[in-house]
C-alpha cells in the first residue's frame, strides 16, 4: 500500500485512515451519570459539530456529575498551508556556542533568574531550563559557563522575584506557568511587569516566559521580550537572553 | 458628551488601560476613532500589547478590528504590518523592537484595517508618542492590553480612561467595587508642599527611600527597593517621622511587614510617585486604611472617564442600564457604555 499525498490545504485529524477525520474528546456534564445525560453529551458533541458521536465512556464523578469519552468524526478542516505563528526570532545556538558568545560579546558573566510564580508549584518547565542535569539530553543554564543561574523553585510571589532580581543585579528574568486554569497565569504574568515597570526595571532586564500555554504571539500582549512553548530548551532560551542583551546594549 | 470632548484641547497623549481582559478597551478606542474623525482630529495610534487582530490569544473569542481613517498616524510592528488592508506610507523604522519586529510609524494613506502592536515598555512607548505628535497627529491614544495599567502613569502619558466590565467579577457589585478602588488609587492626593515635593523627586531620581521627620529632616535610606525591605524600612520610622516615600513599587507585603514593627506609621504619610506604583488588593487597601494607613502621590493621574462592557466572555452579562447607573453612582466621573447605541438618550437619563 502506498501512502496516500496529504492535501495540506485540507488537514484533517486521522484516526485509521488518511482523512477520516476522528477525534476523541473527555468533558464533565453537571448532571447525573444517566441515559439521558449519555444522549446530552452524544447531542452536544453534534452540536460542536462531530459526526456519528458516539459516547464510548461514561463515569460517575459523584452526585450530580458525570464524565465521558466520546468518539466522531470531525467534519472541519483546515488550511495548513496558510498558517504562520510568529516564533522567537533567534538562531539557537550550542551551549558552547553560548558561552564563546558571553566571553566574546558580553565579556562578563550574567545572571538569569528563574521561578513558578504565584500559586504555580509546578517546576518541571522552569528546572528543564535550569537545573544542571537539563532534560531530554540539553543541560541546563545551571551548568554554562559565564552564566549564573539562580531557580528560586515554586509558588514564588512576583515581588520577592522582583526583589531578588534587584539583589543580585539580575540580567535576565525566566518566568514559568504551568497552571492556567481560569487563565489564571494572565494576571500572574502581568503583575511581574508592573512590578518591574514600578521600580524602573523594565527595559534594564530582559524577561522571558514560557509554559504550555505560551507563545511568543501572547508574550507580546503580556509584556515580555519572548515566549517559550513547550518543546523548548535550555540552549534556545539562553540563546535568546544573550543576543537580547547585547541587541538592547545592556552588556 | 464623547471620549474626544474630554480630550481634545486639554491632553495631546492619553491612554486607555483596562481592568482586564475583554473589558472594552478597543471599542473605546474605535469610539475615538469615529469621533475624531468627525471632527477632523487627527489621531496618533499605538498598542503597549496587540490590537486589531479577529481573534482573541487567550479566550479565542472575536475582537474588534481597528477601522483606520486617512491621514493617521500609526505605531505598529513591522511583521504585523502586513496583516494591515489599509494602504500605509512607512515614515520611519524605529530601533524599538518588539517580539513581532521593529516599531514602524507609518501614516495611513487610504481608509482601512489596521492591527495595532507598539513598544511594550513604557520608556519607549513615551518616545513613539511624541514621535507621532511630531509627524502630525493632533492627539496620541496608547492603547492598553489585558490589565496592565502602567502607560496611564502621568510619566508616560497625561490623561488616561479606563475600561472595566462584567469580566472583572460575576458579582456587578464586586465589579463596581473594584473599579471603584482602581480609580480611588488613581485620584490620591497629590503631595502639595514645595520642598517635599522636590526632595521626593530626589528619592524617586535616587531609587532609594526616604524619610522626612517632623522640623524637616530629611533622610534617605540606602536601599535599592523597598521590596522585601518593609522591617527595615518601619525600624528607621521615629515618633518624629511623618513622611515615607517610596521610589518604586508599595506592595502588600512591604506595608505588612512596616506595620508589623512598627507604631508610628500611623502619624506617617506614604508618598509614591503615582497610583500605578500601588500593588495591594482591594481587601487589604480596606484593612490598611482602617489601621490608619494614608497615601499621597507626587503626580496624580488624570482618568477622564470609564467605559463600561456589560458582557462577559465566560457567558454572563449585567442589565446594561442598572450597571451604567450603579457605576455612575459610585465613581463621580463620566461613564459610558461603548456597546450601547444612541448615546444622546443616555445623556439625557444619566448625563
Amino acid at each position: 500500500m502506498g501512502l496516500e499525498k496529504v492535501d495540506l490545504t485540507k488537514v484533517k485529524p486521522y484516526g485509521d485512515t488518511l482523512n477520516d477525520g476522528m477525534v476523541q474528546m473527555s468533558f464533565t456534564l453537571p448532571v447525573s451519570a444517566d441515559e439521558e445525560a449519555k444522549e446530552a453529551a452524544r447531542r452536544l458533541a453534534m452540536k460542536m459539530g462531530l459526526e456519528e458521536p458516539s459516547v464510548v465512556s461514561m463515569k460517575d464523578m459523584g452526585p450530580g456529575f458525570s464524565f465521558f469519552v466520546v468518539y466522531g468524526r470531525c467534519a472541519a478542516s483546515i488550511d495548513y498551508t496558510s498558517i504562520e505563528v510568529p516564533k522567537v526570532d533567534v538562531e539557537t545556538m550550542s551551549k558552547k556556542e553560548v558561552e564563546t558568545f558571553i566571553e566574546e560579546n558580553i565579556k562578563r558573566d550574567i545572571t538569569i533568574i528563574g521561578a513558578c510564580t504565584g500559586s504555580d508549584a509546578h517546576t518541571v518547565g522552569i528546572d528543564a531550563i535550569m537545573n544542571m542535569k537539563g532534560f531530554d539530553g540539553h543541560y541546563g543554564l545551571e551548568r554554562y559557563n559565564g552564566i549564573e543561574a539562580v531557580n528560586m523553585g515554586s509558588q514564588v510571589p512576583n515581588e520577592e522575584l522582583v526583589a531578588k532580581a534587584i539583589e543580585l543585579k539580575a540580567d535576565g528574568i525566566l518566568v514559568s506557568q504551568v497552571v492556567t486554569q481560569k487563565d489564571v497565569h494572565i494576571p500572574n504574568l502581568t503583575e511581574l511587569i508592573e512590578l518591574l515597570e514600578a521600580e524602573g526595571l523594565r527595559e534594564k532586564i530582559v524577561v522571558v516566559c514560557g509554559g504550555p500555554r505560551i507563545n511568543h504571539e501572547l508574550a507580546k500582549e503580556l509584556g515580555y521580550d519572548a515566549g517559550f512553548g513547550t518543546g523548548s530548551y535550555a540552549e534556545d532560551v539562553a540563546s535568546f537572553v544573550v543576543d537580547e542583551i547585547v541587541k538592547r546594549k545592556l552588556v | 458628551m464623547s471620549f474626544v470632548d474630554l480630550i481634545y484641547g486639554k491632553h495631546q497623549i492619553i491612554s486607555v488601560v483596562g481592568m482586564g481582559k475583554n473589558a472594552g478597551k478597543t471599542v473605546v478606542l474605535n469610539k475615538i476613532i469615529e469621533e475624531a474623525y468627525d471632527r477632523y482630529i487627527s489621531l496618533g495610534l499605538t498598542s503597549i500589547g496587540r490590537d486589531g487582530e479577529r481573534e482573541d490569544l487567550v479566550t479565542k473569542t472575536d475582537k474588534p478590528v481597528i477601522h483606520v481613517m486617512e491621514g493617521t498616524i500609526v505605531a505598529t510592528a513591522q511583521d504585523i504590518l502586513l496583516n494591515s488592508d489599509a494602504r500605509l506610507e512607512i515614515l520611519e523604522v524605529t530601533n524599538y523592537r518588539t517580539t513581532l519586529g521593529p516599531v514602524v510609524i507609518c501614516r495611513v494613506r487610504e481608509n482601512g484595517l489596521v492591527e495595532l502592536a507598539g513598544p511594550g515598555n513604557n520608556d519607549e512607548i513615551r518616545e513613539v508618542a511624541k514621535k507621532m505628535l511630531i509627524y502630525g497627529a493632533d492627539i496620541v491614544v496608547v492603547d492598553g492590553a489585558i490589565n496592565r495599567k502602567t502607560s496611564a502613569s502621568p510619566g508616560v502619558t497625561e490623561a488616561t480612561i479606563l475600561a472595566t466590565g462584567a469580566v472583572v467579577n460575576r458579582s456587578m457589585d464586586r465589579v463596581i467595587e473594584e473599579t471603584a478602588y482602581q480609580i480611588e488609587l488613581f485620584g490620591l492626593e497629590a503631595v502639595k508642599e514645595q520642598t517635599l515635593r522636590d526632595f521626593a523627586q530626589e528619592v524617586i531620581t535616587e531609587g532609594c527611600v526616604g524619610i522626612v521627620d517632623q522640623g524637616g529632616e530629611y533622610r534617605k535610606l540606602p536601599l535599592k527597593t523597598a521590596l522585601s525591605a518593609g522591617r527595615i524600612i518601619g525600624s528607621a520610622l521615629t515618633e518624629n517621622s511623618r513622611y515615607l516615600i517610596f521610589s518604586g513599587s508599595l506592595v502588600k507585603k512591604t506595608v505588612d511587614e512596616l506595620i508589623a514593627v512598627t507604631p508610628y506609621y500611623k502619624d506617617v504619610k506614604f508618598v509614591v510617585q503615582d497610583g500605578t506604583k500601588i500593588f495591594i488588593p482591594r481587601e487589604d487597601w480596606m484593612r490598611f486604611k482602617k489601621r490608619g494607613l494614608r497615601i499621597e502621590t507626587l503626580e496624580p493621574l488624570h482618568v477622564l472617564a470609564v467605559s463600561i462592557n456589560p458582557y462577559a466572555p465566560q457567558g454572563y452579562e449585567f442589565p446594561p442600564l442598572e450597571f451604567l447607573r450603579k457605576m455612575k453612582n459610585a465613581l463621580g466621573l463620566p461613564v459610558m457604555d461603548v456597546m450601547l447605541e444612541g448615546d444622546d438618550f443616555h445623556d439625557e437619563l444619566y448625563g
